[in-house]
Parts: structure tokens; C-alpha cells; sequence
């Protein structure tokens, strides 16, 4: 009944005609800086705090909150088009979305990813709705442990990120994880192969490693192919027809997967590129023709992206209801609130109801606003692909160098992007699929910090990770879904070894 | 061997930077011997959009801006990297630059202690501090720790069941703090179990039991307070503070532990800055800090007003240096 | 002679993993952490170097893909280091001369090694890119480029 009430104070505000242009604009710059080389939601929240000083607090935080899930909407155009993701949340789109784009179905990527964004932002309003105060608690259940255990379930899948040899898979993995034991230790303070160079202290950011592996390495396979432009049938390419049967195998990934990129939002720490790839593993895992995912599959697309967009709207729920920002973007979220002399939490929603339920309400009406924005757009941001090759090349190399540049303003990380670019190069070359590397890089440090934050807790006993439901319950999942594979091909193969 | 190559990695990279950026450093004082500057202003944040050193810097620049206190511009530039190393090594090459400056806190006295930077406070020139924040300490709701004392007897007694949690790496701000007021209160410093989370999960950590006492800013537990989620057992300031709950948490000096910590923050210009461009500034800085206009930012954000001149600010930061040092290098983390 | 390009890579990778294995024992020591800053480290090193030997004595044979994929021609090789060579002196320029003159120079410069014929068009797109993207990044956004030698 309150809640209810509360919603339709929402709704007054974010149906008023401040309300409603407030989303628009909100949602308009979100999508531009998001599409903007390295510019994800925390640099769009960033820049737009400045802008709400003397605003009213209602109308201007339905706008950053427009800015913040408008910015992963646009962060999906640069990793579909160009293999260049903008931000991190959006690396695993490109899995699927770039080999589509480069089969001359630009538009229907773009389409599928907009509407995928579109369902997994709105189901994920109606959780957030519904669940925000019951959820608060699930935010905090996830202590140390729990995290170690959610992260080598993650890291179990790599296996199924992979084509061909599961050899080089697990070097590619292995040494994704081992890129991210360079810097400071958080847990000791220990400088891990820095040399001693201030440039390394902190570690790589993740999109200097997503920008090279993807990014520049596809450049060079651009350079090889550069006379080859069969591309630039420009008809085909803003072609937003998705047919029935499309939206039929859509229909599976989105659904789900906007509850699971919800769940991982909710997780401080978590967010929506971890949500991105475990919603891109899971739709693999337990897809029919996995072997189609990685080559243009359409849900290989849907599934990320409307994880990442649900996971967005997850972040909201420790943020809202706990005043926990549980990511950069959401404590840069949280100052945004402050600098309006609002203080979320537990008391948010009984002392501002017309901020906190306006937020939800309008979430509502911002994803429908990216929807209608960004459909029309499509055919004129799929004629990128018709730039002439060399010309794009140069523009992808330029793309790749803004985006890691805005985020550190580091000459020395651009010396880096080059070198991981080479790196992901000769990768390709010697078929080292780069998913793993990226896996294991997102998951690995996380993993780490989790299991040695957890054995200084317990003075060094591994039980802290079977003494608890949570924890232990994960692990099993884990371990499941690494014997069960093994165990049906051993199984096919003794049929296979019995019918001969 | 790990210092030599840093320390050649940092003379080479200042020697590319004092080529590229020695295009203005000619001695802008007027003939009186006073100084206005003549161009923009470049604020260094040595972090990224959106931290406490972001925000201080650009509410700083606009607050000079729309009052008229500094006509020139004032731009904001973010130089990331290694806990502020980077932006420091970056002002440190513009030696007797007039027109630069950066924001800084005390992890400008941890960082370079802990070996992770070539550059302290002493290599810069202080302007002024501008403002104060002060540790808490925080456990459960539901915690049977009632005081500081109370936890502290229990760290005594059994140093193996009390976890500290903080987001700060060992050696630095979240740690020392809590360091600093437990040694105070009798605990062995090499005894206290401390982990780090910066991912944003201590919080969690704390509310969900798996450690016992979260070492933060006083900032961050108001409002789990005002829910009823945490209990502050302590805060690291001299005095009561003021305002609506933070008047009600009690001072680590109350509870009869003679020791305090501030979380200051002020602004530094590259080394060999001309005295009377410190003067201007210093003088700009206190009408910045005494205006109406900046006490409505401090308002917003629930900083504390902490204004040192030049030579108050140096003498401050020596003793402070002193005292961190010494205890680093008693739970053997100094450098 | 098939599985000679494993054997390569898995020497290369042994020799990576040795060296990382090494570095990590050379961690200093820290004495409030149950498991301190080495331990995940030499676990890697020795997965990896386990696996590099896997990947020695591995009698997967190439497929036709893969190899096909491998076998690039010198030239097209070097047409790839000179457009990295052209990256690297971007970013040895890059803050001293400022972002529009460098970035127009680049875009231009690569695009016509690359074969861009168009020249018109070239210098359109080299002089309007780095513009726009300085206004909207500089004067928009308030997130600073280096000027360089540019006065605005």
C-alpha cells in the first residue's frame, strides 16, 4: 500500500512536464557520452554534477540517474560497430555484436541490442519497484567469502568461453589474471611487478586491456583485409528488419537474463560488466548451438546487453534503500545526491518518497525515451561501417586512444594500449582466444582480494568458506557445472567408443 | 635496487616533463614585489572524476570563479594514478610554476612513507588548508561493544577475534587511523588484523558480520547511523563536532584515550614557488575560506572548516609526518 | 614438423612463466596476512608453466583455419609495424604538440598509407575530427586535451 502510494507520488513527478523533459535530457546527454570514447556513466554523472547546483533535487536526479543507465545504453553502439567498447560494461557485446555487424547486419545488432537494453531496463525497474526494500538485505549477505566463491564460479566458465584447444584457453586465462596481479596488493601494500614505476601502481585499468585485445588487435586484421570492402552496402546495413523468429530467439536470453543482470547489480562490487559476462556464459552454457555464439549470435547479443542494463538499475537498490554506492559509478552517484543535499539510505524512502519512488518512476519513462531515440538512429550510426577501410582504421586507432587517454590522462597507458593491442594480435594470430584473458582479468583480482580478505579473517582456516550457507552453496554450483560437462563427454565418448 | 630504478624511472620522466612544460615559468611578480596571475590556473586532482580530491578542486575552482576572489580561470585537470603519485610526480616538474597547484590529504604523507612515491609534502609549497575530516570508527547496531574501551579491552584480551575492515591499503589512511587511537589506548599495533576492500564492499562487510569494526570517514556513517544499522563507538577528532548526529559521537579523547587524528585537506604549489605568489594565494584562500559562498559547500558535504596559512600549514604537516612515521615504522610497514 | 609452431609457443610461454615465477619470489615479505602478496603469484607461475609443457608435448594438429590464419605475408607484416610505428609517435607527441594538430596529422597520414586516395575527403575528415572531438571533450565536457602549441 505504501509503496504503491509512494509510486504514484513518483509518478506525479516523473510525469510532470519538468519531470518528463528532465528524463529527456538526462537520457539524450547519457546516450552522447556514452557513445563517446571512454566516456562511460561515471565520467557522464561526473561531468553533469556541476550542472544541477541550484537545481531542485526531484527533477535533477531523475536526470543523472537518466544520465548514468542512458550512458550504458550508448556505451553498446562503439563495441557493435567498431569491436571498441567504450566501457567496460560493454565488452562482452562486442562478442557477438561486432561478427554480426561485420556480416553486413549492423542495423539489426544495433536493433537487437537498443530493444535487448530496453527489456533489461524496464524489468529491471519493475524488480527494483517491487523489490528495492526487501532486496536491501540480499546487498548485504555477500560478505568476503561469499565473494570468493561467487567469482570462481565465474571463473569456471572459462572453459566455455573458448573455441578449440582448451589448452590455450587456460594460458589465455592464466595470464589475464596474471596481468592483474601487477600493482600495488591491496591486502599488503606490496608493490607486484611494478619495477618500480609509478605508472603501474595501480594496475592496468580494465579498459586498456579491452580497448587493445579488441580494439586495436581487430584493427590489424582490418589492415590486412583493407582492400576487401564488400562492406559498404549501405541499404543492408541500417536494416532494422528483425523477424519473428529473431525476436523468438531473443525472446529466451532477454528474459533471463534481465533477472540475472538485476541480481549482479545488486551486489555492491559486482555491476553490470561482471553481470555482462556471467549473463553471456550462462546464455552459452546452456544454449543449444553454442558453437554459433562468438560468430554473430543473436543471443550471444541479447544476452549481455540486457543484463548490463538490468544490472544498472540493480545498482540502485544498495545505493537507494542502504546508501551503500556499491561501484565508482554509484558512489560518483552518491555524491550527486549529495551536492543536492540529499542523503540516501534506509530513511530515503519515508523522508524524500518523491525523490526516491520519482527515481523509479522515471526509469520507467527513460528507457522508453532511449527506445524511441535511438531506433531512428540506427541507420545513420550503421553507415559508419561505410566509411572507406583505411579511413576507419585511422578512426578506430584514434577511437581506441581518446577513450584510454579521458580515463587516466596518461601518456604512459596509451604506450600500454599499444602494447596489449599487440598482444591481442599475435593472439589472434595464434588462436588464443582473447574472452578467457578478459574473463580472468575482470574475475581474478576480485577472486583474489576475496579469499585473502577472507583467510585474514579466519586466521588463515579455509572453513570460513563451507561454515555458511551462502559461500558453500556457490561453491557447489561451481563445482557442478565443472563436472557435469566432463562427465557428459566422458559419457559420449565411451557410447561413441561402444558403438565402434 | 628497487629504489635506484624508481628513483631513475622518476628523474627521467621529470626530466621529459621539465622540457615540455618550461614554456612559462618566468617570474610573474609585479615590480612591487606583489603578484597577480597573468594566465589561467591550472588545479591538479592526482585522481580521477569524482573522488573527494576531484570534488574538493572543482568546488574550490568554482567557488573562486563565481565569486570574483580569483579572476582568472581556474581549470581542473585530473591526473590519476598510483594513490596521487602521478599527479604529484606531474606538479613537482613545474618548479616555480605560479599558475599551478594541487589538492591534497594526508595520503601525501602516507604514500610517500609507504615507499610508493619519490614525492612528500616537504618537496612541495604549502599554500593552505582549507579543511577537516575526522576518522569513526563503527561496528553493527547489535555489536556488544558499547565504547571504544570495550573494544580495545577485547583486542587486549584476544587480538585474533577483531577484524578491522577499511578502504584504504595497509599503511594508509584507514589503517593508520585506527593504528594511531588503538596504540593510544594500550593495544599492541603489531597485533591488529586489518583488511581492505576497494571495491566498495567494507560497508557490507561490516553490516553483514563477517568483521567486526569498519575505520572510515566520519562522513560515511551518518546516515547508517541515523537508520540504525551502525554504531559509532569513537570518532578521531579533538572536540565534540557539530551537527545533528555528529554531535552525539563520542571523541576517542572523551573515553580517556589521549590521541586525535584530522583528515586535512589543503592546496600546494609546485617547489620553489615565489613567496609572494604564496602570499596571494594564502590571502586568497582565507577570503575563500571565510566566504559565505564556501561555507554552504562545506555545509553540503559536512566538511569541517580547518583554514592554515603557509608557514602554520608546514609546521603542521612536520609534526603530523613525525608521529605517522615513527608508527610505521613500529608495525614495521615504513620504508 | 606440425606441431613445431606449439612447440615455439609453448618454449615462449615456459620462458614468460619462469620469469614471472622468478619475480614472485622475489616479493618482499609482509607479516599480517595469512596468505601474503606472493601466494597467488607462484600459483599462477606454476600453472602456467605447467601448462606451457602441456602445450609443447600437445599432438593437436593445426587446422587449416589456423594455420591459414598464421600465414601472413612479410609485407602486410610490415604495413602493420609502420601503422604501430605511426601510433607510437603520436603518443611521443601527443601532449607536447596538442591533440588537434597531431590527431589531424595521424588520421590523415595513416589513412593515405593505408591507401586512401581521396584527398579531399582526407584532410575533411582529419581536420573536422579532432576538432569536434576538442570542442565537445574540451569546451562541452570540461575534461581537458592537451592544448600543446595551439593558443585555445
Amino acid at each position: 500500500m505504501d509503496a504503491f502510494q509512494g509510486l504514484l507520488t513518483g509518478f506525479q513527478v516523473a510525469l510532470s512536464l519538468e519531470g518528463i523533459m528532465f528524463v529527456l535530457i538526462g537520457v539524450i546527454v547519457g546516450t552522447l557520452i556514452g557513445m563517446m570514447p571512454g566516456l562511460g556513466p561515471i565520467s557522464a554523472i561526473a561531468i553533469m554534477i556541476p550542472i544541477t547546483y541550484g537545481m531542485d533535487p526531484a527533477p535533477a536526479l531523475v536526470m543523472m540517474a537518466g544520465v548514468y543507465y542512458g550512458a550504458v545504453f550508448g556505451g553498446s553502439t562503439s563495441s557493435i560497430l567498431l569491436n571498441a567498447p567504450g566501457i567496460s560494461g560493454t565488452v562482452a557485446t562486442a562478442f557477438d555484436g561486432y561478427p554480426m555487424a561485420q556480416q553486413g547486419k549492423a542495423g539489426k545488432a544495433l536493433a537487437i541490442a537498443a530493444i535487448s537494453s530496453f527489456i533489461g531496463g524496464t524489468v529491471s525497474v519493475v524488480l527494483l519497484m517491487l523489490l528495492a526494500p526487501a532486496l536491501s538485505s540480499v546487498a548485504i549477505s555477500f560478505g568476503p567469502p561469499a565473494y570468493f566463491a561467487l567469482m570462481f564460479m565465474g571463473l569456471t566458465a572459462i572453459s566455455s568461453l573458448s573455441e578449440g584447444s582448451t589448452i590455450k584457453a587456460m594460458i589465455a586465462a592464466v595470464a589475464g589474471f596474471m596481468v592483474v596481479t601487477i600493482g600495488i596488493d591491496p591486502q599488503t601494500g606490496t608493490q607486484r611487478f611494478t619495477f618500480g614505476n609509478v605508472n603501474l601502481f595501480d594496475g592496468f585499468d580494465f579498459l586498456i586491456i579491452a580497448l587493445g585485445l579488441f580494439a586495436v588487435a581487430e584493427v590489424c586484421m582490418l589492415i590486412l583485409n583493407r582492400k576487401n570492402r564488400s562492406l559498404s552496402d549501405d541499404q543492408k546495413l541500417g536494416s532494422l528488419k528483425l523477424s519473428k523468429a529473431d525476436l523468438k530467439e531473443m525472446s529466451g536470453p532477454v528474459s533471463r537474463q534481465s533477472f540475472v543482470g538485476f541480481l549482479l547489480g545488486v551486489l555492491p562490487g559486482a555491476g553490470a560488466t561482471i553481470a555482462s559476462f556471467i549473463s553471456y556464459i550462462f546464455e552459452k552454457r546452456i544454449a543449444k548451438n553454442p558453437e554459433e555464439f562468438g560468430k554473430g549470435s543473436i543471443k550471444g547479443l541479447a544476452a549481455p546487453e540486457s543484463s548490463n542494463n538490468a544490472a544498472t538499475s540493480g545498482a540502485f537498490v544498495p545505493l537507494l534503500s542502504l546508501g551503500i554506492p556499491g561501484s565508482g559509478t554509484t558512489a560518483v552517484m552518491l555524491g550527486a545526491f549529495l551536492v543536492l543535499g540529499v542523503q540516501p539510505g534506509p530513511l530515503l524512502m519515508t523522508d524524500r518518497p518523491e525523490i526516491f519512488w520519482g527515481i523509479i518512476a522515471s526509469m520507467y519513462l527513460g528507457n522508453v525515451f532511449l527506445l524511441i531515440l535511438n531506433l531512428p538512429l540506427i541507420p545513420y550510426l550503421a553507415k559508419i561501417l561505410s566509411i572507406p577501410r583505411p579511413l576507419l582504421i585511422s578512426l578506430v586507432i584514434m577511437f581506441s586512444l581518446i577513450g584510454v587517454y579521458s580515463i587516466s590522462f596518461n601518456v604512459f597507458d596509451l604506450y600500454m594500449l599499444l602494447v596489449f593491442g599487440a598482444l591481442g594480435f599475435a593472439m589472434r594470430i595464434f588462436s588464443f582466444p582473447a574472452p578467457p584473458f578478459i574473463l580472468a582479468f575482470i574475475l581474478g583480482g576480485m577472486m583474489e582480494q576475496a579469499f585473502r580478505q577472507s583467510m585474514t579473517i579466519s586466521n588463515g582456516s579455509l572453513s570460513i568458506f563451507v561454515d555458511t550457507p551462502l559461500p558453500l552453496s556457490l561453491l557447489l554450483v561451481a563445482l557442478i557445472s565443472l563436472l557435469v560437462p566432463a562427465f557428459l563427454k566422458w559419457r559420449s565418448n565411451r557410447l561413441a567408443y561402444k558403438q565402434r | 635496487m628497487k629504489k635506484t630504478i624508481f628513483a631513475s624511472v622518476l628523474t627521467v620522466s621529470a626530466l621529459a616533463f621539465a622540457g615540455c612544460g618550461s614554456e612559462d615559468t618566468a617570474n610573474t611578480a609585479g615590480e612591487d614585489g606583489t603578484f597577480e596571475p597573468s594566465k589561467g590556473i591550472e588545479m591538479v586532482a592526482p585522481a580521477g572524476s569524482g573522488g573527494g580530491w576531484d570534488t574538493t578542486a572543482r568546488e574550490v575552482a568554482r567557488v573562486f570563479g563565481e565569486t570574483g576572489i580569483i579572476d582568472e580561470n581556474m581549470t581542473v585537470i585530473n591526473r590519476e594514478g598510483g594513490g596521487g603519485a602521478i599527479g604529484w610526480a606531474y606538479v613537482h616538474a613545474k618548479e616555480g610554476d605560479a599558475h599551478s597547484m594541487f589538492v591534497a590529504s594526508p595520503p601525501l604523507m602516507f604514500v610517500p612513507l609507504n615507499g610508493q612515491s619519490e614525492h612528500g609534502h616537504e618537496d612541495f609549497t604549502p599554500l593552505a588548508n582549507m579543511i577537516a575530516d575526522y576518522g569513526a570508527f563503527a561496528v553493527r547496531e547489535d555489536s556488544e561493544f558499547e565504547d571504544l574501551n570495550d573494544l580495545f579491552d577485547q583486542m587486549k584480551d584476544d587480538p585474533e577475534s577483531i577484524t578491522v575492515i577499511g578502504t584504504s591499503a595497509p599503511g594508509s589512511m584507514d589503517h593508520m587511523q585506527f593504528v594511531r587511537i588503538a596504540k593510544a589506548a594500550g593495544v599492541d599495533p603489531t597485533k591488529i588484523k586489518y583488511v581492505s576492500d576497494q571495491e566498495g564492499g567494507a560497508l557490507t562487510a561490516v553490516l553483514n558480520g563477517s568483521v567486526d569494526v569498519f575505520s572510515t570517514g566520519v562522513g560515511e556513517t551518518i546516515e547508517q547511523v541515523r537508520a540504525g544499522n551502525i554504531k559509532v563507538l569513537g570518532v578521531t577528532a579533538e572536540e565534540r563536532m557539530e551537527g545533528e548526529v555528529l554531535s552525539e559521537f563520542p571523541t576517542a579523547i572523551e573515553q580517556g584515550i589521549d590521541e586525535s587524528f584530522v583528515n586535512w585537506r589543503g592546496f600546494f604549489g609546485p617547489p620553489g614557488m615565489d613567496e609572494a605568489a604564496v602570499d596571494y594565494y594564502e590571502a586568497k584562500f582565507q577570503e575563500l575560506s571565510e566566504s559565505e559562498e564556501f561555507a554552504e559547500v562545506r555545509e553540503k558535504y559536512g566538511w569541517n572548516e580547518m583554514y592554515m596559512g603557509s608557514e602554520e600549514y608546514s609546521e603542521f604537516l612536520e609534526g603530523e609526518k613525525e608521529e605517522i612515521a615513527a608508527l610505521l615504522e613500529e608495525i614495521g610497514l615504513g620504508q | 614438423m606440425l606441431a613445431s609452431i606449439n612447440r615455439k609457443l609453448g618454449l615462449l610461454i615456459f620462458i614468460v612463466a619462469a620469469v614471472y615465477l622468478y619475480l614472485s619470489f622475489q616479493l618482499p615479505n609482509y607479516e599480517y596476512a595469512p596468505i601474503d602478496a606472493d601466494v597467488i603469484p607462484k600459483g599462477l607461475g606454476i600453472l602456467l608453466l605447467v601448462l606451457s609443457v602441456f602445450l609443447f608435448f600437445s599432438r593437436v594438429v593445426e587446422t587449416d583455419a589456423e594455420k591459414a590464419k598464421r600465414n601472413i605475408p612479410k609485407k602486410e607484416l610490415g604495413v602493420i609495424a609502420a601503422v604501430f610505428a605511426m601510433i607510437f609517435v603520436y603518443i611521443l607527441l601527443f601532449e607536447a604538440i596538442g591533440f588537434i594538430i597531431t590527431t589531424a596529422l595521424f588520421i590523415f597520414f595513416c589513412s593515405w598509407f593505408l591507401g586512401y586516395r581521396a584527398w579531399k575527403t582526407n584532410i575533411l575528415v582529419s581536420l573536422l575530427f579532432p576538432i569536434v572531438m576538442y570542442a565537445i571533450f574540451v569546451f562541452a565536457l570540461g575534461i581537458v586535451l592537451p592544448r600543446g602549441i595551439l593558443p585555445f
